[in-house]
């Protein structure tokens, strides 16, 4: 009896119980899994840090700092960070600027920009894998075009991929033919300056290159601030062209931080100094991320 | 136009733009020409003989093919059985064709034909590409062995060849068109067939002529490889190349499934169901998921995923797909939240529950939305490389990146067949690019708009 009397008020507040309930049901799945697969393992590697981890009998003997210890000790382990700032500078000085040129360039073209635009992103939908092969043989010491060019002007021919010094260089050229995808972004960004600039500094004699320095770099210095954050970022982690150009060779000239992690647990065995170097490289992407989205956020506001 | 240039102001601009014009075109032609460079190269490559790809200097364009034809004639001889007469035939078929293959390397004969004739009937035919004979050379039934003749008519390795090259056998005569002969190889061959890889039929006659299709034929002699390298997967030996490219696309046809129906579901609970602050609370924990860079957590993930059993199985290279990318999440909460409230309101007041809304509101209107992102899954995700690296052992398993990687490291294998390869897994791609390019355009400037 007294059910049917309450049902009407029980009705309107299972009805906003209901209202509440249902969007985290629905996010449950996604959240957990989230929390699961990619929050979890951060934590994970924190702890793994901190033990002598043996992984039949996980998770080992507790050496609290040690691994941090031992890694900043390490030699090879600050060469490994040597090795990721000189991609980046080559990465920086090589493969940064080339499509902000293209794209402003691209911008000046008429009839041929829209197909040049899909010749561009063209070499950047092909996988690393296919670009290692093709780059590979080019660079080939015996039978590559590269030494075939270096002999057509008369210098001495050389062992590229396996020469310590040379082989930064060679994994990082080939991205300056992949930069298809920022030059659109650079494009869009070019194309959203907004056209009212635009004539009046044409009005005042603002053209040809003048235009280009004066007009829409500073219109869109956001845009490269952005893609050069990003550039730092992906660079950073860097690890399948490494891996797959020179295997972090030769005698660990292009082992950067995600070489360094694989080889401290595939070849050393030592998942306490992997996850103590995974740390650190994730403490120094969040904070790189963290000036990306501050900078971001100003420039909204 | 020519008016405004004859004032003095009006050149000046005329000619800055103008040669800013100049440069855009020719530089933005050159940085093209560059950029397809290494492409062109590869398809040339991929079309050179075994031979000619070691050359030095490489040349841009492959040589055109040869087609050899031998005839060789056992008139007058006398075999104690049929089978005996199909027996010596197909000995020598095998002696010529890799006899050939191994010493005339420099005449680009990419293909064998070789007839046998006795009282004026063609009785045997059997006809092999240059691929066909390199990969039972390098990986099939004269795997490192000598090309002699003792060791290529040893026990019965001769009669298996030549069932795996393919062969035709009539004593009655076999319907063949006539043979024209000439000269042009005939002493070359004599002498190679003297020197060492005497066959029992005398040589009537050899024939050459052009044929530039052969190049092409080489890929599908490809796309068999990985079934001659990898024997001993059933899989593979079965489907061959195929076999990585099934894998590629359940992998990242799971992906752009799993992404664009855990994204719009995340972002309709978001958008439509959550007050604005606690949206943007769950909107930042899925962005921040998915800024966890790869190479910092790729240790602590793979104990964690060989602890579940998620080693070395489909499992472990799908399940890295099933949480919401959080850049996907967002683009779609500023989708759904441009839909018009009532909407919404109107179904609700009509009963409807989540699940309606969702499934006949919201799906039908982000037709664009999910485009987009399946096209960002694909992009983004077709390149990835060492997940599935750590995660594969068994050959069977490999995705198109981790497969192309292992066979490019296989010291046997030859830089014309890689190169093949790796143009059969890009034409596809740089195809449907090219098809599709506003689209791709569309979401590749998308998603740069968050960065």
């Amino acid at each position: 009896m007294r059910v049917t009397e309450k049902t009407g008020s029980n009705k309107k507040s299972n009805y906003i119980l209901r209202k509440k309930l249902t969007p985290w049901c629905i996010l449950f799945f996604p959240m957990a899994f989230t929390l699961w697969l990619k929050y979890y393992p951060i934590f994970s590697a924190f702890f793994i840090s901190l033990f002598k981890y043996d992984p039949i009998n996980p998770p080992g003997k507790f050496v609290g700092l040690e691994n941090y210890t031992g890694l900043f000790g390490m030699q090879f382990y600050w060469e490994a960070w040597q090795n990721t700032f000189i991609f980046l500078l080559l990465q920086l000085g090589m493969c940064f600027l080339i499509p902000l040129i293209q794209a402003l360039l691209l911008n000046e073209l008429v009839r041929l920009k829209k197909g040049l635009t899909t010749l561009y992103i063209l070499p950047a939908l092909i996988p690393t894998s296919v670009n290692v092969i093709i780059w590979k043989w080019i660079w080939h010491p015996d039978y590559g075009v590269a030494n075939q060019i270096v002999k057509f002007f008369g210098g001495e021919p050389l062992s590229w991929l396996s020469d310590p010094k040379l082989v930064k260089f060679c994994i990082i050229f080939p991205g300056v033919l992949g930069g298809g995808l920022m030059v659109l972004l650079y494009l869009s960004a070019i194309q959203g300056v907004s056209s009212d600039i635009m004539e009046s500094a044409a009005l005042d004699g603002c053209t040809g290159f003048k235009k280009i320095f004066y007009i829409i770099l500073p219109n869109i210095s956001f845009m490269i601030f952005i893609q050069f954050i990003i550039s730092v970022i992906t660079t950073m982690q860097l690890l399948d062209a490494p891996y797959m150009y020179a295997s972090g060779g030769p005698s660990g000239a292009s082992t950067t931080q995600g070489i360094f992690i694989y080889n401290a647990f595939n070849q050393d065995l030592n998942y306490g100094r992997g996850s103590a170097a995974s740390v650190v490289l994730l403490l120094v992407i969040a904070v790189l991320t963290m000036v990306q989205m501050r900078f971001e956020k100003s420039e909204k506001e | 136009m020519k008016k405004r240039r004859s004032n003095g102001a009006g050149l000046g601009h005329g000619k800055s733009e103008r040669f800013l014009k100049t440069v855009a075109v020719i530089v933005s032609l050159l940085f093209a020409a560059v950029m397809l460079y290494p492409l062109l190269f590869a398809v040339s490559s991929s079309m050179k003989d075994n031979t000619k790809i070691y050359e030095v200097p490489p040349k841009i364009l492959p040589d055109s093919a040869n087609s050899l034809t031998m005839v060789f004639d056992y008139s007058g001889m006398n075999f104690e059985s049929d089978e005996q007469q199909k027996d010596v035939m197909m000995q020598d078929s095998v002696l010529s064709m890799f006899a050939i293959n191994y010493k005339m390397t420099q005449d680009s004969i990419m293909e064998i034909h070789v007839y046998g004739v006795k009282d004026g009937k063609t009785m045997f035919h059997s006809r092999a590409h240059q691929m066909k004979l390199q990969m039972e050379r390098d990986y099939g039934i004269y795997k490192s062995s000598a090309v002699k003749k003792e060791v290529l008519l040893h026990e019965e390795r001769y009669s298996r060849a030549c069932e795996s090259i393919g062969y035709e056998y009539d004593e009655n005569g076999l319907d063949v068109k006539e043979i024209k002969f000439s000269q042009e190889m005939y002493d070359k061959v004599e002498d190679v067939l003297t020197e060492g890889f005497g066959t029992t039929g005398a040589l009537k006659g050899t024939e050459t002529h052009v044929n530039n299709l052969l190049n092409l034929e080489s890929f599908r002699y490809y796309l068999e490889m990985p079934a001659y390298i990898y024997p001993k997967s059933e899989r593979i030996a079965k489907l061959g190349f195929m076999t990585f490219v099934l894998n590629s696309v359940i992998v990242i046809g799971f992906a752009m499934i799993a992404q664009v129906f855990l994204c719009s579901v995340s972002a309709f609970a978001i958008s439509r169901q959550l007050s604005p602050r606690a949206g943007k609370a769950v909107l930042l924990f899925f962005l921040g998921g998915m800024m966890v860079p790869f190479a910092s957590i790729m240790l602590p993930q793979l104990i964690m995923y060989r602890q579940m059993g998620a080693y070395n199985n489909y499992l472990a290279l799908l399940l890295p797909f099933l949480y919401p990318y959080g850049f996907y999440v967002y683009l779609y909460k500023g989708f759904f939240d441009q839909i018009p409230g009532s909407y919404f309101e109107a179904a609700s007041l009509d009963g409807a529950g989540s699940i309606y809304l969702y499934t006949r509101i919201c799906m039908p209107l982000s037709k664009p939305i999910i485009s987009l992102i399946a096209l960002q899954t694909f992009i983004s995700n077709w390149n990835d490389f060492f997940w599935a690296w750590l995660v594969t052992e068994d050959q069977k398993l490999w995705t198109l990146n981790v497969a192309l990687y292992n066979i490019s490291n296989n010291m046997g294998t030859k830089q014309n067949a890689i190169m093949g390869l790796s143009v059969v897994t890009i034409t596809p791609v740089i195809l449907l690019s090219i098809l599709f390019s506003k689209q791709l355009k569309q979401s590749i400037v998308a998603s740069g708009v968050k960065g």
